[in-house]
């Protein structure tokens, strides 16, 4: 639903509807409510999406969120507070981390009351399942911390946000693009730089329009579409984080991504840990059940990056599987092994994962061997917030505020993951720093006593004309026609050659030969040499990516455009990607470098801050209650 | 004998299921005219046409049939298919898709006349259901033909098509079997700013009985669903869905009893203004708005048991998709008809045992385009890709509406 009209200002402006996003705009709601007896305030707010809300990717997330309920079982906070330090390989700033675990309970519970539809012990209470890394006593046995709904958490809990949005009349604009944000000044001078504005697409008119805002949140979610194979959506593909790198901000951990072990064959699709917990096993082309040989002791249940790594570790040796709806593709899966697991059993518990494998593998998973690959899954690094959401600059071996910015969920790097995730606390941060990030934009706005009142805002004009020039020149197609034979290509092969000069130069293809350009640079491992190879490949697609035009020059709901603006977006991401796994020599959770194959606590123990210019500068990592040591499962 | 059963011989997906082959999409597509652009000068019957008048919602520009043909793997979706046409055939193709895997809900239309998610409908599907399920959705008379067109209601429609789309894709169909090839749409005749439609008799598209040749190409027919706007190709008008679903307060109102000694703080002036009158929900909003205590710590969660939970568990995975709207020939031919997606959020809520508004919400539906427009015709529930009975629940919904309004008047009496 889109408002009648989108106006040239607001108090506050968030960009994405995820999780993230509808948690930024309930906590300033509801912020706003209490103070709303001393100010009569009617903020003006808007939240920009490049989607309707409900089709944003929080929808997807199956297992559970994470908190210390002790619904089924004693639990404690700091055990969750120890667990997440422990899985992030100490990377993870601890004083953040102790507000995601102490504060988890409460989110929650406001979760339930705003509607989400847990699963339920038998006396009422929400229901807690196990989850990998999820311990009691400080690494002890599996504790249940991970409240669930069925196998569709992430779809309760974005439906019931966005119904909460509707009840208190949050303002969307709905298939609205970002294309820039406008920072003022713009260059990285001096402090007190201080965010404007942005100008957005509004898909539908095919219309840019420039948006002043005193506050300014980036809830844009993943860029798993980095990579060829991924869990994401096709809507993920870093806008939030190339929009803070185009501005001249910088990037921390963006080095570390998750990749999660089962993704079902060519779909990438994910297949829960739930299949492994549940029986399942994986094997290389001889039949062995190989993770013995990597985790002895935990086997299939080891953590994600070590599983995903000893999956590759197979493949690279040879052992790997062709997918069979590819039969003479290369041989770049294993085996997941259900058919040990009852049928029966299988169907009460893996339903999801069951009617996947069906719908998308055409197999029986109760007779059939299922083709996984490790899949992009989570972004841990992203835009460097406080545990207040503000926005900053590492400079000078101190955190400068970027006034009026904020960002929260998958986009932002708070650090509470530091190189590798837990499952059930992507969720967990989106919901809590995205309502603590309204909260702070509140208490601003209820002490601001005028409004910040810029008649003039020269900065965003000129990026408005700098964009309409690009729009202008992407749309510039001789006479409105549709593609001229001269411009399609006849291609008998299923997929494009990604390698091949002769695909045609559109943002689809081109997306595609990033995916596989990233996946051979840093897919779960890497090397000084498959980075730098990378980086070179980037130049060729960046020099491809500046011939981009449309082939329609109808500019409303031209998805090519925006497909355009999003390679270009992914481009800039690609290689702060590149340059930060390329500066970090070291092997630390979701990185695996294989020249430098140890954790290095002496040079390393330190956020990676990377700018668009490929500068890279070092944050000490927050160490409170937990001094670094070894992380085994 | 479809091409589909050729060669695999009865066993479960087989290596054939694998081998990619031609398969010809033909969709529907059209490219609105932008306002500002519009010339002075239009169709001389324009202004003089009452069809032309009629058709508000329905915007000007090109509408045509485009075909491509391409080599694909019958176990593929329709989804990879578009995604592939759009790599390597033509980028200029619109259509809505977000996850890939049937939980985002933005790919709805309309597969071989029968309305289908681009990523859960396979290719093999596609082929083999093009033999019989046109017929069965015709006895409904949502498919056949043109779903650009909004009204008349669809099931007094036969197999209508436009001028352009019979000629020219028939003229122009493809057969080169090998490689893939776009039909150049400057060949065809673009209906330019049509407002009103030639029928044509047009009514055997949808069956493809000629490809028992496995290297003859198949054809699947993809247009935008039916019961909304198109606005660029399969890109469809999903407001006017969302703002009925929001008309019946999708959302929990749980009267917290012990919060009742606290003082109010007004949430009165929230925007729930529109319908204020008459609906009894916004009387209750305003109850439950005090009740509530925003700025308590939440203590614990509201209780509820898993039986409790299983009333409205399935209701509460709709995914808006649109599918039952577009499927539903009361809502889709046009009458006024909040739809069913809006009826599926509203009895969620009903059914939930948090909510303390059963009561408001069942009288908030019981009006002439609410609960009562439906008439059983149970079209809704075959396509709900979560297994939701549509139907049923509407007919659920009839009954508490009817058992409530009797025991009212048991009262009152």
């Amino acid at each position: 639903m889109n408002p009648q009209k989108v106006r040239n200002r607001y108090d506050a402006v968030i960009v994405g509807a995820g999780a993230a996003g509808l948690s930024t705009a309930l906590g300033l709601y509801r912020a706003l409510e209490n103070k709303k007896s001393k100010s009569d305030l009617s903020p003006k707010v808007l939240v920009v999406s490049k989607l309707q809300p409900l089709r944003s990717h929080t929808g997807s997330a199956e297992g559970g969120i994470a908190a210390s309920l002790g619904n089924q079982e004693k639990d404690d906070w700091h055990w969750h507070y120890y667990d997440t330090v422990k899985g992030s390989d100490w990377l993870a700033d601890q004083d953040a981390v102790r507000i995601l675990a102490e504060q988890a309970p409460g989110i929650v519970i406001e979760l339930e009351h705003d509607g989400v539809a847990f699963s339920r012990t038998e006396d009422g209470h929400i229901a807690q399942r196990k989850f990998g890394g999820h311990t009691a006593d400080y690494g002890g046995h599996p504790v249940r911390r991970a409240a669930y709904a069925a196998d569709r958490i992430g779809h309760q809990i974005l439906h019931a946000l966005w119904q909460q949005c509707l009840r208190r009349g949050v303002e969307f604009a709905e298939e609205w693009y970002v294309t820039d944000l406008v920072l003022d000044p713009p260059t990285d001078e001096e402090p007190g730089c201080h965010a404007r504005g942005l100008i957005v697409l509004d898909t539908h008119a095919g219309k840019l329009q420039a948006i002043q805002a005193d506050n300014i949140v980036l809830c844009t979610g993943g860029a798993g579409r980095l990579f060829h194979t991924t869990s994401n959506s096709w809507d993920l593909t870093g806008d939030g984080m190339a929009l803070a790198l185009q501005a001249g901000l910088q990037l921390e951990d963006v080095e570390f991504i998750q990749f999660h072990p089962t993704g079902l064959g060519h779909t990438g699709i994910l297949l829960s840990e739930a299949s492994r917990a549940e029986g399942g096993v994986l094997r290389n082309c001889e039949g062995r059940a190989f993770m013995q040989d990597y985790a002895p002791g935990h086997g299939d249940l080891a953590a994600r990056d070590v599983v995903s790594r000893s999956i590759v570790a197979e493949i690279d040796a040879g052992r790997g599987v062709a997918d069979p709806s590819d039969p003479d593709g290369p041989h770049d899966c294993v085996w997941l092994d259900m058919t040990g697991i009852d049928a029966q059993r299988m169907t009460t518990l893996l339903p999801q994962v069951t009617e996947t494998i069906h719908r998308y593998a055409h197999l029986d998973p109760t007779v059939d061997m299922v083709p996984v690959k490790p899949t992009a899954h989570y972004t841990m690094g992203g835009i460097p917030i406080t545990d207040r959401g503000h926005v900053y600059r590492w400079q000078d071996g101190s955190r400068r505020i970027v006034d009026g910015l904020y960002a929260a969920g998958e986009c932002s790097c708070v650090s509470v993951h530091g190189a590798n995730r837990l499952g059930g606390n992507s969720l967990l941060d989106a919901c809590l720093f995205g309502t603590r990030t309204g909260q702070a934009i509140a208490a601003i706005m209820a002490n601001a006593d005028k409004p910040n009142d810029m008649t003039d805002a020269p900065t965003l004009a000129q990026a408005l004309r700098r964009r309409q020039t690009f729009m202008d020149k992407l749309l510039a197609v001789e006479s409105d026609a549709e593609p001229s034979e001269s411009t399609l290509t006849n291609n008998q092969n299923e997929e494009s050659d990604p390698n091949g000069g002769a695909s045609p130069n559109n943002p689809y293809a081109l997306m595609g030969r990033l995916g596989r350009l990233m996946e051979e640079a840093v897919a779960v491992r890497c090397d000084q040499s498959s980075i730098e190879k990378g980086l070179r490949g980037l130049d060729q697609l960046d020099a491809d990516a500046k011939q981009l035009r449309a082939h329609s020059g109808t500019a409303v709901l031209n998805q090519e455009v925006t497909a355009i603006m999003e390679v270009d977006n992914l481009l800039t991401l690609a290689r702060a990607v590149l340059n930060a796994s390329l500066k970090r020599k070291e092997s630390r959770g979701a990185l695996y470098r294989s020249d430098y194959p140890q954790r290095d606590d002496e040079h390393y123990l330190a956020h990676t801050m990377i700018d668009a210019r490929e500068v890279v500068s070092w944050q000490p990592v927050h160490i409170v209650d937990m001094p670094p040591k070894g992380r085994n499962y | 004998m479809t091409s589909q059963s050729t060669g695999s011989d009865g066993s479960k997906a087989s290596a054939s299921d694998c081998d990619p082959r031609p398969v010809t999409f033909r969709i529907a597509r059209f490219t609105p005219r932008p306002q500002s652009e519009r010339p002075a000068r239009t169709s001389p019957f324009a202004k003089s046409n009452p069809f032309a008048a009629a058709g508000t919602r329905r915007a000007r520009g090109r509408r045509w049939t485009q075909e491509y043909t391409i080599r694909i793997a019958p176990q593929r979706t329709v989804l990879d298919a578009l995604l592939q046409i759009k790599r390597e055939v033509d980028p200029t193709l619109n259509f809505r898709y977000s996850c890939g895997h049937g939980m985002c809900g933005s790919d709805a239309v309309l597969i071989n006349g029968r309305p289908d998610l681009l990523c859960t409908a396979t290719i093999a599907d596609c082929l083999s259901a093009s033999e019989t399920m046109p017929n069965a959705y015709a006895s409904f008379g949502v498919a056949n033909g043109s779903p650009q067109v909004q009204q008349p209601p669809a099931f007094r429609r036969t197999g209508s098509a436009t001028t352009a789309t019979a000629t020219s894709s028939s003229a122009l169909h493809s057969d080169s079997g090998i490689g893939s090839r776009a039909t150049g749409p400057k060949a065809t005749n673009p209906s330019e700013a049509s407002d009103h439609t030639e029928t044509t008799n047009h009514t055997g598209t949808t069956h493809f009985t000629e490809t028992s040749d496995p290297d003859k190409s198949s054809v699947i027919e993809i247009s935008p669903l039916p019961g909304f706007t198109p606005l660029r190709d399969l890109i469809v008008d999903t407001d006017t869905m969302f703002e009925q679903i929001r008309r019946f307060k999708p959302y929990l109102l749980h009267d917290d009893s012990s919060a009742e000694s606290r003082q109010n703080h007004h949430e009165s002036d929230q925007p729930e203004t529109q319908d204020s009158v008459q609906n009894p929900l916004t009387k209750a909003i305003s109850q439950a708005a005090k009740a509530k205590v925003v700025d308590a710590e939440p203590a614990s969660e509201y209780r509820q048991t898993p039986e409790e939970l299983a009333r409205y568990e399935l209701l509460s995975t709709c995914i808006a998709c649109g599918l039952c709207q577009g499927a539903c020939p009361i809502y889709a031919g046009g009458e006024a008809f909040a739809g069913p997606a809006a009826m599926i959020a509203a009895a969620r809520f009903i059914n939930d045992s948090r909510d303390s508004h059963r009561q408001e919400r069942l009288e908030a539906i019981d009006q002439v385009d609410g609960i009562q427009a439906c008439q059983s015709i149970r079209a809704c529930t075959r396509p709900c890709p979560r297994g939701i009975d549509v139907g049923e629940e509407m007919w659920k919904l009839v009954e508490a509406v009817k058992e409530q309004s009797d025991s009212y008047a048991h009262r009152s009496a």
